[in-house]
C-alpha cells in the first residue's frame, strides 16, 4: 500500500486499482461523515460517498499533484452533497437516522473520568442536537452545516446552493434558532 | 429582527438575535462589527445573549460523528469498484451463460494447475542450492495446504449463503468468520498476484468482495430484501468456481506427495 496520498494518486493515475483502493480506505470515513452531516441521511450519505469517489477517479488526471488529495476530495464531496440536496430538496428528513446514528456515537463515547451526571447531561444534549437536526429542512441543514462546520461564507453558500444571500442568511438564522430552542435550557448555566 | 429591536437605557439599539449570529460567524461588515463590539462591551443584556449563543454553538460543536461499522471502508470499495470506469464488475459474472461459466471453470483449472504444477515440478538443484530449493518447496507445500483449507472454509460459508442457512441468530458468528476469511483471503490473493497467477488472483478477489459484504452486513443475506437474491446468485456462481480451484489444488497436493515419495525412493 502506498505510504502517502501523493504516491497513491500517482499510481492510481496509471491504472493501479490497489492504489485507488488505498485512497478509498483512507478517506471514505471522512467523506461519509461530511456527507452525513450535510444530508442528514445514512442512505444519502452512502450515495454521496459512492459518487464522490467515482468523480474523483474520473478527475484524477486533472488533479494537481501539488494539491492535498484530502482537501480536493472534501471539495468534491461537498459538491456531491449539494447536488444531491438540490436534486431531492423535498425529501422527508429521516428522523430515525439521526437519532440512531447519534445515539450509537454517544454510546460509543469513552466515558472515562466523566461523572454520571455529566455523562447523562452530555447524552441528553446530544439527543437534543439530534432532535433539532431532524427538525431542519434540507436547505437549512445544508446552509447551517456549510457555515458552522465547513466554515464557508454566506456568499459562498449562496452560490453553492443557488440561493439569494438573504435566503441563505435566513436558513442559517432559522437553524440557529432551532438549536437555541433545543439547547439553551442545558447550556445556560453550564 | 430589526423591527423587534429594543432600546436600552443608553438609547442604543440592542443587537438583534440575527446580528449576534452574523457576528458569531464573522459575517458582519467592518462598521457593523465595530458597533456591535462597542455595544457588547457596555450592554449586559446583549452580552449575556451573546454568551448564551456561544454556549449553544459550543454544544453543537460537540455533535459526535455518526457511528460507522467495522469494515466500512471495505464495503465502500466492494460497492465502488464494479462501478469504476474500465473495471469489469464482479456482478458482470452474473451475465455470463452457464456455458461461459463452464469455460471459465476449465480455464481456471488449467491455469491454477499450471501455476501449482509448474512450481512443484522444477528440477531440484544440487548442494546448498538444493537445500534452499527444498525450503522453498516446503513453504509452497504449506501454502498449498493452507490455500486448500481456506478454500474449503470459504466453500462452507458459500454453501450456507446459497442454502439460506444464515439467520438472525447466527449473524454475529457469520460476520466474525467472514472477517477471518477476508484477512486470510487477502494474503492468498496477494501471493497469487505476486506470482503472476491472474486467474487465481481474480477468483480470490471476487471471493473477497463477497466475504467483505458478509463481514460488514451479514443481515443483507439473512433478510428477505432485494440484495438477498443478488447475494445468493453471486455466491452460487462463486461456489462453483471455488470448488473447481479447490479441487485443482487438492490434485496438486496429491501429485506433490507422490512426486516426493518417488524422489525419496530414488535417492
Amino acid at each position: 500500500m502506498p505510504q502517502s496520498d501523493a504516491a497513491a494518486v500517482a499510481l492510481a493515475r496509471d491504472g493501479d486499482s490497489e492504489a485507488f483502493r488505498a485512497l478509498v480506505e483512507r478517506h471514505s470515513r471522512a467523506v461519509y461523515r461530511l456527507a452525513y452531516r450535510m444530508t442528514g441521511s445514512a442512505t444519502d450519505a452512502e450515495d454521496v460517498v459512492q459518487e464522490t469517489f467515482l468523480k474523483a477517479y474520473r478527475q484524477l488526471p486533472r488533479f494537481e499533484s501539488r494539491a492535498n488529495f484530502g482537501t480536493w476530495l472534501h471539495r468534491i464531496a461537498v459538491n456531491c452533497s449539494i447536488d444531491l440536496i438540490r436534486a431531492r430538496p423535498h425529501r422527508e428528513a429521516s428522523h430515525g437516522d439521526d437519532l440512531e446514528q447519534f445515539g450509537a456515537a454517544v454510546e460509543s463515547t469513552d466515558a472515562t473520568g466523566t461523572s454520571p451526571e455529566r455523562l447523562m447531561l452530555s447524552v441528553e444534549v446530544q439527543r437534543r442536537i439530534g432532535d433539532a437536526m431532524t427538525g431542519l429542512s434540507r436547505m437549512e441543514r445544508a446552509a447551517f452545516m456549510l457555515r458552522h462546520f465547513e466554515g464557508r461564507s454566506i456568499d459562498e453558500i449562496s452560490q453553492s446552493l443557488g440561493l439569494k444571500t438573504n435566503a441563505t442568511k435566513h436558513s442559517i438564522f432559522r437553524a440557529v434558532r432551532k438549536m437555541r430552542t433545543a439547547l439553551e435550557p442545558f447550556v445556560a448555566d453550564a | 429582527m430589526r423591527n423587534e429591536r429594543m432600546r436600552n437605557d443608553m438609547s442604543t439599539p440592542h443587537i438583534t438575535e440575527d446580528d449576534l449570529v452574523l457576528r458569531y460567524y464573522g459575517e458582519l461588515e467592518a462598521a457593523g462589527e465595530h458597533e456591535a463590539a462597542a455595544h457588547l462591551s457596555r450592554c449586559d443584556e446583549c452580552h449575556r445573549a451573546y454568551t448564551r449563543l456561544q454556549r449553544v454553538m459550543a454544544a453543537v460543536d460537540s455533535l459526535p460523528a455518526p457511528a460507522l461499522p467495522e469494515g466500512f471502508e471495505r464495503t465502500v470499495w466492494a460497492r465502488l469498484e464494479p462501478a469504476l470506469p474500465g473495471r469489469p464488475g464482479w456482478l458482470s459474472w452474473l451475465a455470463l451463460s452457464p456455458g461461459n461459466l463452464a469455460w471459465i471453470g476449465t480455464i481456471l483449472v488449467l491455469v491454477a494447475g499450471a501455476f501449482f504444477a509448474g512450481r512443484m515440478t522444477q528440477p531440484a538443484p544440487a548442494g546448498r542450492a538444493s537445500q534452499l530449493a527444498s525450503a522453498e518447496q516446503i513453504r509452497e507445500g504449506v501454502l498449498l495446504v493452507d490455500l486448500a483449507e481456506h478454500l474449503d472454509r470459504s466453500q462452507t460459508m458459500l454453501v450456507e449463503v446459497v442454502s439460506g442457512e444464515i439467520d438472525d441468530g447466527t449473524l454475529d458468528v457469520t460476520a466474525e468468520r467472514a472477517e477471518e476469511l477476508v484477512a486470510a483471503n487477502r494474503l492468498y490473493r496477494q501471493a497469487a498476484g505476486q506470482t503472476g497467477d491472474v486467474a487465481v488472483s481474480q477468483l480470490l478477489d471476487e471471493l473477497e468482495r463477497l466475504l467483505v459484504e458478509l463481514a460488514a452486513a451479514p443481515e443483507l443475506v439473512a433478510t428477505a430484501d432485494a440484495n438477498q437474491a443478488q447475494q445468493r446468485i453471486a455466491a452460487k456462481d462463486l461456489l462453483f468456481k471455488v470448488r473447481v480451484v479447490a479441487s485443482a489444488v487438492r490434485e496438486r497436493q496429491k501429485a506433490r506427495t507422490q512426486a516426493r515419495s518417488g524422489s525419496g525412493q530414488s535417492s
